[in-house]
């Protein structure tokens, strides 16, 4: 492509091409604009590349090397050990115990987010004039650092002088310990995450709602479809590729994210939220095994890359994605 | 296109309807109505409820947060924030705060513009491979980044030092910063360009002169976007900075939970509101760029 249209360049006479494939992307030049030479784009983009692959891919790469070595104390020499840390880590009950925690931390984000991200935003959708105003305001949650996030819900959620405890007291009973129990603790940080996550799953959804053409709707009016009905079988198929990307984003937040566990729970109480990332900082950064936290890093990766494919891939078997 | 039939659905009827036989169909739409807004008025409580409590909890003091039983403070009182804006540990982190989340910004307009020029306006070899390389990082999670960059810091003797920070982050804004403007950008006519061009205008007179005025709205929205992240983050700053003085607000509130003996809970719920008031503010006059930029930008 640029060795044909070079040929036919004539000096400052600009000229421009259009792609291809139509629509796909803008016009470009390739050269002749006035004070513009072929490696122009190189040494524009080098820049950015470089920090991307500093920082970015170079880590990735390192982190993923440096999970099949070990050293024996912090700091010290480190020598090759193939998939031992690996197999230890599949070995290790505590690696088990957080991944099922992750599990049900995941999955009940996903769930709850879902369920509240298209009440929230099928009722958005009915709005027009408050529109702004409650959009606004909705996305406040995820504009604030997920460490002030928590410390809120701590205020929520205490269980001496929370709004909750104090709303139970007045009803008569004894509100729990919300964060010391280790039956209700995952539940306050799964409601902490969700409140962080959900302002961008309802601007998602939102924004699929609002692309819809209203034909559907009064054809499926006229057909003797309404509310739920219609919602059910007309919006929803056609916002599923919104969606499937709102579960992947919710997904790949969720199993990831440190931030709002470490901050709420700090992984307890007895472990009772110790999920893959927890995992993953405290073996790094508590007991100093930079190696071994370094293969579950690897290992939450690799995950995070499975589910998004699963994700989309089952969204495309079933005709919805494109 | 879905105005027209919701106007019609929302608005309450002007001319007096006629009693009798039209009364049921307008007592449904009272209650659809009702319906309508019992969902919006939870997503109202559900969103401002955490912060109404925690600002009502810092302008409280630390007797009546346990004492008494109403929400509202009996007698309004700041001695919280000034407790806090006393603190060392709180001026120092907010200094870094500021100065990481400017030079973010900056570092990250800096280096994506020209890029962003690049892909979308030149033909050249190579360029899908880099451009996909450029967008593909965007996939990778911080969490992944935490320990290598900590080790890698550690052995060029980057830690503690708000430079790192700043080159971090641009980093990993990159992608996103990148995506958004070859985006933008493709879409400003190139006749524009041309026409500079003719009249004798380089490079560097078009993209400072025509470019980047045209796609303001997308600069913005990057510098928001970069600002937000750069004072926010949390799991990063948390491993590449060690000493007092050197950290963000994020990490010093996280720290302030654990050090005091006895929890001081007003000082802590101003800490908080002291830490998102600033960027709320600025939020509040330019929430159009961050709904276009985290609709856009968070996806793929």
């Amino acid at each position: 492509m640029t060795v044909a249209s070079s040929g036919t360049r004539r000096g400052q006479v600009q000229r421009w091409r259009r792609r291809k494939k139509p629509g796909a992307s803008g016009p470009r030049w390739d050269t002749g604009l006035a004070g513009q030479s072929k490696l122009a784009p190189y040494l524009f983009s080098t820049p950015a590349i470089i920090m991307i692959a500093a920082l970015l891919a170079y880590p990735v790469i390192y982190g993923l090397y440096k999970s099949f070595f070990r050293s024996d104390f912090f700091g010290g020499p480190e020598e090759f050990v193939g998939f031992q840390n690996y197999s230890e880590m599949f070995h290790d009950p505590a690696f088990w115990d957080a991944l099922n925690k992750t599990a049900i931390f995941v999955l009940g984000c996903v769930v709850l987010g879902l369920g509240l991200g298209l009440l929230f935003a099928f009722a958005l959708n009915r709005v027009v004039r408050q529109l702004r105003f409650l959009r606004s305001v909705t996305i406040a949650p995820y504009i604030i650092s997920n460490v002030a996030a928590a410390v809120m819900f701590k205020l929520l959620f205490n269980s001496d002088f929370g709004l909750l405890n104090r709303t139970i007291a007045f009803f008569g009973f004894d509100g729990p310990a919300w964060l010391a129990d280790p039956n209700l603790a995952m539940g306050v940080v799964i409601f902490c995450q969700v409140w962080t996550d959900l302002p961008l799953t309802i601007l998602l959804l939102l924004a699929g709602l609002q692309t819809i053409d209203t034909s559907y709707q009064d054809a499926a009016r006229v057909d003797g479809a309404t509310g739920w009905k219609q919602a059910w079988h007309i919006s929803i198929p056609l916002i599923s590729p919104q969606i499937v990307i709102s579960v992947v984003w919710m997904s790949y937040s969720t199993l990831t994210g440190l931030g709002v566990v470490l901050a709420l729970t700090g992984g307890g109480p007895l472990k009772a939220t110790q999920t893959l990332p927890m995992e993953m900082y405290s073996t790094a950064f508590t007991d100093l095994e930079m190696n071994q936290a370094l293969a579950i890093a690897s290992f939450i990766l690799v995950l995070n890359a499975i589910l998004t494919l699963l994700y989309v891939g089952l969204a495309r078997r079933y005709g919805t994605v494109e | 296109m879905t105005v027209d039939t919701q106007v019609a659905t929302t608005a309450p009827p002007k001319t007096p309807t006629v009693r009798g036989w039209t009364g049921w169909p307008r007592f449904k739409r009272v209650i659809r109505q009702i319906l309508l807004w019992i969902p919006l008025i939870l997503l109202m409580l559900w969103t401002l409820v955490p912060f109404f409590i925690t600002v009502m909890i810092s302008l409280k003091t630390r007797g009546e947060v346990f004492g008494s039983t109403s929400v509202l403070p009996n007698d309004p009182s700041l001695d919280a924030y000034r407790e806090v804006i006393e603190r060392p540990g709180f001026r120092g982190a907010f200094v870094n705060s500021v100065l990481v989340g400017i030079g973010t910004t900056f570092l990250t307009l800096a280096l994506a513009t020209p890029a962003a020029y690049a892909f979308a306006r030149f033909n050249f070899r190579g360029r899908h491979l880099l451009l996909l390389f450029t967008l593909l990082p965007r996939l990778v999670p911080s969490l992944g980044l935490m320990i290598p960059l900590y080790q890698l810091a550690v052995t060029l003797g980057a830690l503690d030092k708000r430079l790192t920070l700043i080159v971090v982050y641009t980093g990993m804004l990159l992608p996103l910063a990148v995506w958004l403007l070859v985006g933008f950008i493709q879409q400003i006519p190139p006749s524009l360009e041309e026409a500079a061009s003719v009249d004798g205008a380089g490079m560097w007179a078009r993209i400072r002169y025509i470019v980047m005025p045209l796609s303001l709205p997308a600069l913005i929205t990057i510098g928001v976007l970069s600002f937000r992240e750069a004072w926010n983050e949390f799991t990063l700053v948390l491993v590449l900075t060690t000493s007092p003085g050197k950290r963000t607000l994020p990490y010093e509130l996280y720290l302030m939970q654990g050090i005091q003996g006895i929890q001081n809970y007003p000082a802590e719920a101003a800490f908080t509101v002291l830490t998102i008031l600033p960027f709320i503010l600025v939020y509040s006059r330019i929430e159009k760029y961050i709904v276009a930029g985290i609709t856009t930008g968070s996806v793929k």
